[in-house]
C-alpha cells in the first residue's frame, strides 16, 4: 500500500482521542502483568536446588494461563480499531485499496497502539517492580534485582506481544466486514451442541478417577505433574462445555425474561454464545485453578503439620503466593479486555442506540441488559469452573475447608475482587454508551 | 374544539452557522398524513427532530394536543419527560429499520411495550397480531438478518404502533427499498396510521410517496415555503 495512503489512514482525529486510549491502557496493563510474571519467573530459573524444577514448571503454567486473555484482548482491541476507522476504510475500498490492503492498514495501527501502550506498560513496569522485589518465596523476598529483567528481556516480551496483538488482530478482522459501503460484523454465531458437553462430562469422569488413583501411588512431584496434566486436560474440556453451559443458562433465562433488560440481555448472549464464551473464559481458567491447586495448598500446609517437612511447607506457601498472582493478572486482563469489548460494541451500534434514544428508551434499560449479558455469563464461568474443580478434588477440598479454611477465604476473596473488578470495567464504558445515546 | 394534533410556532434551530430552521409555524390535524419534503440540508430533518421532541428547538414551541387531556409543550419538557412522551406516545419509523439484530421480529415490537411496563406475554400476543396485520404471520420468530428490507420495515410500523401511539414520525421510511417494495410499505404505513384513526408525519425526498400523503410540506434552507392544502 502506498506509505502516503496509510499515513492518511493511521492518523488519528481529536474526536477519537478517547477510543485511542482505550486499547492503549489496555495493553499497557497486559504489558506490565506479562513483564511483572515473567520477571518473577526469571527469578526462579536463578535456582538449581531439587525444587528449582518444579517452581520453573509453575511458572510456565502461570504464563500459558496468561495467553488466553491476553488473545482476547488482542482481538478486542483490534475489532476496536476497525470500528474507529469505519468511514475512512470503506471510503478507501471504495477508491480501490484491497480489502488486504485495508486489513494491512488495520494490523499496522493495532501494532502501533499495541507499542503505544507497551511503552506505558514497561513505564509500569519499572514503578511497580520494587514493590513485586518484595513478594516473599521461600520465605525471604525475591529482591528487585531478580524481578528485574534485563533489557533483551524486556524488548523480548514486548515484542512478543506485539506479535500476538498483530495475530490477533488478524484473526479479530475475521469477524469484521469492510465493505465500501461500510463496517459491519459477520453474523456467522457458530451453532453450540449438546454433545460438548457428553464430552466434557466423560473427560471429567476419567480425570477424576485419574486423581483419586495417582496420589495413592506416587510420590509429591509424581503426584504434582499428573495433577498439571489433569488440570491442562479439564481446561480443554472447560474451553470445549463454556459455550454450551452459557447458551442453555441463557436459554433459560430468555424464558423467564419478565423485564426487556434481562429479555435483551439474555438475546445479547445467545446471539454468540462462543463469543460470550470469550471475553470470560480467562476467568474460567483462574477460577478453575483457584479451587483446584487451593485445596492443594491448603492441604499440603494442614495435614502435615509439624510431621512436613520445611521445604514442603514453603512450596505451599510460595504456590499459593503465585497462585494469587496469576489469579488478579487474569482478572486484569478480563476487565481491560470486557472495557474494550463493550467500547467497540458501543460503536458497532451507535446508529442503533441513537433510533433507541429517539423511540424514547431509557438508556438504563440497554446499560443493565449489557451489563447482565457480561456479568451473568462471568458468574456462571467462575462459579461453575470452580464447581469443576471442586467435582475433581472433591473430598480433598472438604477436608481442606475444615482444617485450613485461611486460603481458600483468601482465594476465594481475590475471586470476589476480580469479579468486582470486571463490573467496574462494565461501569467505566457506560458514559460512552450515554453519548452514543445522545447523539443525533 | 382543536382539531390539530401538533402545532409548531417560530421555530428556529442553529448548528453553528447553519440555520437548520428559521421561524417555522406549522400545523398537523389529527388523522392526516403529511410529508415534509426538501433537499439535502433543507432543515427537514431538523424540523421532524424538533416536532417529535427529540431535539428541542432554539426558540419558539411545539405543542402536542393528545387525545385526551391538556396539552403538552414539549420545548418546556425536560430530557427524560420528552423520552417518555416519545416512548408512550409517539411511534417512529427510520430509513433501516434500526431494530435489535440480537430479538426476534416479534420481541422487537413487543420490546416497546414492555419498556412502558406491559407484561411480557400480553407485549408478545399485541406485537404478533400487529405482524400479522402487517402481512408477517409465521415471521415472528425471525431474527432481523433473515428478513428482507421490506419485511423489517413493516416489522418497523408494527413497532411504531404496538405501544398506541396517536402520531407516527417516519424518517425516509422507503429510502432504502425497491419502488415496488417501497409501495407496499406505504400501504402498510397508511393503513396503519390514518386507517386507524391516526396521524402520520413522513419526512421523504420521493415524490411518489410524498403524492400519498393527504398534505406535503415544502422546506427550503430552514423556512416552510409551501404548506400545501388537505385532501
Amino acid at each position: 500500500m502506498n506509505p502516503n495512503v496509510l499515513a492518511l489512514l493511521l492518523r488519528p482525529t481529536k474526536e477519537q482521542t478517547g477510543v485511542v486510549v482505550l486499547p492503549v491502557v489496555a495493553f499497557g496493563v497486559v504489558t506490565a502483568l506479562v513483564l511483572t510474571v515473567v520477571g518473577g519467573a526469571q527469578s526462579f530459573w536463578g535456582w538449581t536446588d531439587e525444587f528449582a524444577p518444579l517452581y520453573q514448571a509453575l511458572a510456565a503454567i502461570a504464563l500459558v494461563l496468561l495467553v488466553v486473555p491476553l488473545t482476547t484482548l488482542g482481538g478486542a482491541a483490534a475489532r476496536l480499531s476497525a470500528r474507529r476507522r469505519d468511514e475512512r476504510l470503506s471510503t478507501l475500498r471504495l477508491l480501490g485499496v484491497t480489502p488486504m490492503g485495508v486489513g494491512i492498514a488495520t494490523v499496522i495501527e493495532s501494532v502501533i497502539v499495541a507499542a503505544a501502550g507497551a511503552i506505558a506498560g514497561v513505564l509500569a513496569y519499572l514503578l511497580i517492580s520494587p514493590l513485586i522485589g518484595l513478594i516473599p518465596f521461600r520465605g525471604a523476598a525475591l529482591g528487585l534485582d531478580a524481578v528485574l529483567l534485563r533489557p533483551l528481556g524486556i524488548a523480548a516480551v514486548v515484542g512478543g506481544i506485539l506479535v500476538v496483538a498483530a495475530g490477533s488482530s488478524a484473526l479479530g478482522l475475521r469477524r469484521v466486514i469492510i465493505s465500501p459501503l461500510g463496517v459491519r460484523l459477520r453474523a456467522t454465531a457458530a451453532p453450540v451442541h449438546w454433545i460438548r458437553a457428553v464430552i466434557g462430562i466423560a473427560v471429567i469422569a476419567v480425570a477424576f478417577a485419574v486423581v483419586k488413583v495417582f496420589p495413592a501411588v506416587a510420590g509429591l512431584a509424581v503426584t504434582i505433574a499428573v495433577l498439571a496434566a489433569t488440570f491442562a486436560l479439564a481446561l480443554a474440556v472447560l474451553n470445549l462445555v463454556g459455550p454450551w453451559v452459557l447458551k442453555i443458562t441463557a436459554s433459560r433465562h430468555l424464558r423467564r425474561a419478565q423485564t426487556p433488560e434481562r429479555l435483551l440481555a439474555a438475546r445479547m448472549v445467545l446471539d454468540s454464545p462462543k463469543a460470550a464464551w470469550r471475553q470470560v473464559n480467562g476467568i474460567a481458567m483462574a477460577s478453575f485453578m483457584a479451587v483446584f491447586a487451593g485445596t492443594g495448598v491448603s492441604l499440603i500446609n494442614a495435614i502435615g503439620g509439624e510431621a512436613a517437612a520445611a521445604s514442603d511447607v514453603a512450596l505451599a506457601v510460595d504456590i499459593r503466593t503465585g497462585l494469587i498472582i496469576t489469579l488478579v493478572a487474569s482478572f486484569l486482563m478480563v476487565a481491560a479486555s470486557v472495557g474494550v469489548n463493550q467500547a467497540s460494541a458501543v460503536l458497532d451500534q451507535s446508529e442503533l442506540h441513537q433510533s433507541l434514544h429517539r423511540l424514547g428508551v431509557p438508556v438504563s434499560t440497554v446499560d443493565r441488559a449489557r451489563q447482565r449479558a457480561i456479568m451473568s455469563p462471568l458468574l456462571i464461568t467462575a462459579l461453575g469452573s470452580a464447581l469443576c474443580a471442586a467435582v475433581l478434588v472433591f473430598p480433598l477440598l472438604g477436608i481442606a475447608v475444615i482444617v485450613a479454611p485461611e486460603s481458600l477465604l483468601t482465594i476465594g476473596g481475590v475471586l470476589a475482587l476480580g469479579i468486582g473488578l470486571v463490573w467496574a470495567s462494565t461501569r467505566a464504558t457506560a458514559p460512552l454508551l450515554g453519548r452514543s445515546f445522545r447523539a443525533v | 374544539m382543536n382539531n390539530s394534533v401538533l402545532d409548531a410556532h417560530a421555530l428556529t434551530k442553529t448548528y453553528g452557522e447553519t440555520h437548520a430552521l428559521a421561524g417555522v409555524d406549522l400545523s398537523i390535524a389529527r388523522g392526516e398524513s403529511v410529508a415534509i419534503m426538501g433537499a439535502s440540508g433543507s432543515g427537514k430533518s431538523t424540523l421532524l427532530h424538533v416536532l417529535a421532541g427529540i431535539i428541542v428547538p432554539d426558540t419558539g414551541a411545539v405543542t402536542y394536543h393528545p387525545a385526551t387531556g391538556a396539552p403538552i409543550e414539549l420545548s418546556a419538557l425536560g430530557e427524560s419527560a420528552r423520552s417518555r412522551l416519545r416512548r408512550e406516545r409517539f411511534g417512529f419509523v427510520f430509513q433501516q429499520g434500526l431494530l435489535i439484530p440480537e430479538l426476534t421480529a416479534v420481541e422487537n415490537v413487543a420490546l416497546a411495550s414492555m419498556i412502558n411496563g406491559v407484561k411480557r406475554a400480553d407485549a408478545v400476543t399485541h406485537a404478533a397480531a400487529w405482524l400479522a396485520a402487517l402481512g408477517l404471520a409465521g415471521m415472528e420468530d425471525r431474527r432481523i438478518g433473515e428478513l428482507s428490507g421490506g419485511q423489517a420495515q413493516r416489522v418497523a410500523i408494527a413497532r411504531a404502533q404496538a405501544t398506541g401511539a396517536d402520531l407516527v414520525f417516519a424518517d425516509e421510511p422507503t429510502g432504502a427499498l425497491d419502488s415496488h417494495t417501497s409501495q407496499e410499505v406505504m400501504d402498510a404505513l397508511l393503513w396503519s396510521t390514518t386507517g386507524q384513526g391516526r396521524t402520520l408525519l413522513v419526512v421523504t425526498h420521493d415524490a411518489d410517496v410524498a403524492a400519498r400523503c393527504s398534505r406535503i410540506i415544502a422546506v427550503r434552507d430552514g423556512m416552510v415555503v409551501s404548506a400545501g392544502v388537505s385532501a
